[in-house]
């Protein structure tokens, strides 16, 4: 891990260059800068996004423009964790135990949203779900291919337990890599692409595991 | 464009394109949109447990229900579904192994044919009706008021075991019957007799682990035969070092002949005249002391030399004196025999004289224990065979019900076709069939109450073979039920109780209430450590087996009056050999897709029926792999392709069990052939088995293989010089490896 540490400690990481194109046999030097130059051309306009507010770590590159999803219950990310300040992990509880981050239980809403603003029409909505022992039928925002094996569990480990350096009062900025700014939302709307390409430049950039079997199995 | 059209230059053009993609997705412009958002539902929780984590599977303890041996079971469940299934190593019965049926259970549960609401035969049509309705006409037809006496209502199922049997026979008494009727056609029917009639004891335990020889006349006991996975953990114990011998005699070669280190093809039926003959070598070479057996079995064994038996049986005089030596050597030994020795008019016999040689032997108490003793006789597992079938058909003969219940058993496919079961059916007035799936026997029936699967249902079972240390197996749901207009059998026979004796039942609102209420009533011994009914309960959730103590008992070695007889080959030219397998058994798990796609071991045919043959004998009927072959009896004809294979003996034709089913959904349904419909209905002259291996057959080529191809794994039998099994003749073992 130190040696990861010391590679991804600076925001100077380019991920596109560090395909190590040189040793790829059969490709001359020449044909070797080549490609060094047409990638570092073509990525030039997303390096600024390439730092990262998450030391030891670069995050994943591109954006999706998501439709708008209508949920049963408008609920709003923007207050429970930007104004409040709540955790993300307070809620999506399983995501550092599972490869699921998972939906809160109602019966987690409720420990709160019994006392805490109970005359909102929301909360009301909500109330109505919980008397009628029934929770509400959520709308998948993301998902993945059922052949892709992805975990929540190992990428928090990675980055935000094992990540000194990262409070983990700040973990949104980890969720942030594939999930978006979902602090500024109010239900979520998916703004990373989720492709294949996309985890492999995370996984390049940040030394994560290579084999094809890590995801497909 | 197909590859060899493609010129070089468009080659050139769309290796071009790709690398331009190539390029474009390493900066992460997003080329595919991967899953639709807001397509899929997802539901969390209201209030879960604490130790539910979304994502991670919480294992649970239950109970096997696929066959009568009662194998403990693990079930993986992660959101409110059950994934996956493993033996649980707390149940010594499987110790922690499942076979094939075990783990394709899943896939009776998700069937996409199971009956999802109770139905009712109206103008010759089933339709679907509440639970409701289906409870009413049950109390018009089968309560106290439908006026009918005892003696006319009728149970057929499958192996019963644990509160299940103690249910269904409070009813049977509750009524006054006594017609229930166990039919399993793959059973150990005509062994059990044998084993009550010459070691006081039906069901033995057999300790495969302590022989150091095994003869085996045709029991399968790795695959079909008894309890296979108690007998596979034994066998590997049998085979540790010191290493046991196997030898395996039997006309078509099982997957425990296939393990054998000695094969022998045995003409069908003569397997009693191989035992005595085997008898007579001990007696003849290595001395054993036969005075003591009845006069008239010394008679017999002396009637059978090796040279005679030789002619008779088929096998070499030189491989019958190796595995007399063999037997003669290696203390203790055990001769068991299975269904071909079995199915024959003097069925008995044959088996009696393998019995023989175990008590010549001196087997009996060492590696043939007695199996009594378990403490509740009345949740002991009740199994039967094919007599039952018989006994069955005889009573509708005579129009002696009104009502039968089915449950667990589908007769009307197990049953030869020269019994006529479906015309007899149409006689009783009203059948009632507790099922998972519309087979052809709920066909018949006038309604049709869909059951809970084996991992959404309550229940106890007891193995039909107890390990020493004897066990009650618990089964609990894993799940919710799929379908909510289902009912547990437990639950189904409690309302039927209910309509009889309800005072005494009232009590319980469900199975479970009458469970939770038998377990405490269970003696106190066996609740040491439990500090309470309810803590003595969750234990046994938790672990999926109490146990109850060793059993005690010991057997005697008396040898019954038998004659064997010698296999007399009369009318047509070869014998049907009926051969179960361990993937679709009876045709139970014909239904059940992983295994119908899992090879046979031997032939390696999926999805369809064949007709094994020995090389000679396909060189006879002019007939090669894949041609299609009629099977004619005299009651029948079944058409299937011809699979040549050198484990046969050349006067039998095997064709597998478990296809040719009329019904019984999607997968099942008009897939190969179902021999047994074409068996002749003689019966074993002892016990009134079906004699299921005498059926004589004329086998006759009727085509070319044209595009209609026997699919199977594995295109060649050779090796064709890979070297899969690698081999080393004796002199260069002795050279390289061998002592000095």
């Amino acid at each position: 891990m130190s040696g990861i540490r010391q590679l991804f400690s600076g925001r100077w990481s380019f991920p596109g260059v560090r395909i190590p194109v040189g040793e790829r046999a059969g490709l001359s030097s020449t044909a070797g800068f080549l490609a060094l130059v047409v990638a570092l051309f073509a990525c030039a306009p997303l390096a600024a996004q390439a730092g990262s507010t998450v030391p030891n770590a670069v995050p994943p590159e591109g954006t999706y423009s998501g439709k708008d999803v209508p949920q049963p219950i408008e609920f709003p990310h923007d207050i429970h964790a930007k104004i409040n300040g709540i955790n993300c992990m307070y809620c999506h509880t399983y995501a550092r135990r599972s490869k699921v981050a998972g939906i809160p239980p109602t019966s987690k809403c409720m420990g709160c949203h019994s006392v805490i603003a109970t005359d909102k029409p929301r909360i009301k909505q909500l109330t109505e779900y919980w008397e009628k022992r029934e929770p509400p039928h959520w709308l998948k925002v993301h998902d993945l291919p059922d052949f892709v094996h992805f975990t929540h569990e190992k990428h928090i480990k990675r980055f935000v337990f094992d990540n000194p350096e990262l409070p983990v009062e700040q973990v949104s900025e980890v969720c942030a890599f594939c999930h978006g700014d979902i602090k500024d939302m109010t239900v979520a709307k998916k703004q990373k692409p989720l492709t294949m390409g996309f985890c492999r430049s995370c996984h390049e950039a940040n030394n994560g595991p290579f084999d094809c079997w890590k995801c497909h199995k | 464009m197909s590859l060899d059209k493609m010129k070089r230059r468009e080659f050139l053009k769309v290796l071009g394109w790709g690398g331009v993609g190539t390029t474009l997705a390493g900066c992460d412009m997003p080329t595919t949109v991967t899953v639709q958002e807001g397509e899929e539902e997802v539901v969390a929780y209201l209030a879960p447990e604490e130790y539910v984590i979304p994502g991670i599977g919480v294992w649970y303890a239950t109970t096997c229900a696929q066959c009568g041996s009662g194998c403990g079971v693990h079930g993986r469940v992660r959101e409110g579904r059950v994934l996956k299934l493993e033996g649980n190593p707390d149940s010594q019965v499987n110790r922690g192994k499942l076979c094939q049926a075990g783990q394709a259970s899943l896939q009776a549960h998700y069937n996409p044919d199971r009956i999802t609401a109770p139905r009712v035969r109206r103008n010759g049509q089933l339709e679907t009706i509440g639970w409701d309705q289906a409870l009413a006409l049950l109390e018009e037809k089968v309560g106290p008021s439908s006026g009918l006496a005892g003696e006319r209502f009728a149970w057929v199922t499958d192996t019963v075991s644990g509160h299940q049997a103690v249910l269904l026979k409070a009813w049977m008494e509750a009524v006054g019957s006594r017609h229930h009727y166990v039919h399993e056609a793959v059973n150990d029917a005509v062994w059990r007799a044998v084993c009550r009639d010459m070691l006081g004891d039906e069901n033995p335990r057999l300790r495969i682990d302590k022989a150091r020889v095994i003869l085996s006349f045709g029991a399968d006991f790795l695959s079909t035969w008894g309890s296979t996975v108690q007998n596979s953990a034994r066998y590997a114990e049998f085979r540790t070092a010191p290493r046991g011998v196997l030898v395996q005699a039997e006309p078509k070669m099982t997957v425990t002949g296939a393990n054998a280190d000695l094969w022998v093809p045995v003409r069908p039926g003569a397997e009693g005249v191989l035992a005595l003959a085997i008898a007579n070598r001990l007696a003849a070479e290595h001395g054993r002391d036969l005075s003591k057996l009845p006069a008239d079995v010394q008679q017999q064994v002396r009637a059978y030399d090796i040279d005679k038996a030789a002619r008779i049986t088929g096998v070499s005089a030189e491989h019958i004196a190796r595995i007399a030596a063999l037997l003669n050597e290696r203390a203790p030994s055990l001769v068991l025999a299975g269904t071909p020795a079995e199915g024959h008019a003097r069925g008995y016999d044959n088996v009696a004289a393998a019995m023989l040689l175990n008590i010549v032997l001196g087997n009996v108490g060492k590696t043939l224990e007695s199996g009594a003793g378990f403490p509740f006789p009345q949740l002991a597992a009740k199994t039967g065979g094919n007599r039952e079938l018989l006994d069955f058909a005889a009573a509708l003969e005579s129009k002696s019900f009104d009502v039968v219940f089915f449950k667990g058993a589908n007769p009307v496919y197990t049953a030869p076709e020269a019994l006529k079961l479906k015309e007899k059916l149409a006689g009783v007035p009203f059948k009632v069939a507790f099922t998972q799936f519309e087979d052809e026997t709920a066909q018949q029936a006038d309604l049709v109450l869909p059951l809970r699967s084996m991992l959404e249902d309550w229940g106890t079972h007891v193995p039909t073979a107890q390990p020493e240390q004897m066990l009650i197996s618990l089964q609990q749901p894993l799940m919710e039920p799929l379908y909510p207009e289902t009912r547990g059998f437990g639950d189904a026979l409690l309302a039927l109780l209910k309509l009889r004796k309800a005072p005494q039942y009232a009590a319980y609102d469900d199975y479970y209430a009458y469970l939770r209420n038998a377990f405490a009533a269970l003696p106190a011994t066996l609740k040491q450590g439990a500090i309470s009914d309810q803590q003595f309960w969750t234990r046994a959730v938790q672990k999926g087996v109490i146990e109850v103590g060793a059993g005690s008992g010991s057997l005697t070695a008396r040898v019954a009056a038998f004659t064997v007889a010698e296999p007399a080959d009369q009318g047509r030219p070869y014998t049907l050999v009926p051969s179960a397998g361990a993937n679709l058994h009876d045709g139970r798990y014909a239904n059940l897709p992983w295994l119908q796609e899992l090879p046979d071991p031997i032939s390696k045919v999926v999805w369809d029926s064949w007709a094994e043959m020995h090389p000679i004998t396909a060189a006879k009927i002019g007939a090669k792999t894949g041609d299609r072959v009629r099977i004619e009896s005299d009651h029948g004809a079944i058409e299937a392709k011809v699979y040549i294979y050198k484990g046969m003996h050349p006067d039998a034709i095997a064709v597998p069990l478990g296809q040719g089913h009329e019904a019984y959904g999607r997968y099942a349904q008009g897939r190969g052939v179902n021999p047994l419909k074409i068996l002749g209905l003689a019966t074993e002259t002892k016990t009134g088995e079906l004699a299921h291996h005498a059926t004589r057959v004329q086998v006759t080529r009727i085509a070319d293989k044209v595009g209609d191809k026997l699919v199977k794994l594995g295109g060649s039998e050779a090796q064709l010089g890979r070297k899969l099994v690698a081999t080393v003749t004796a002199d260069v073992y002795a050279r390289t490896e061998g002592e000095a």
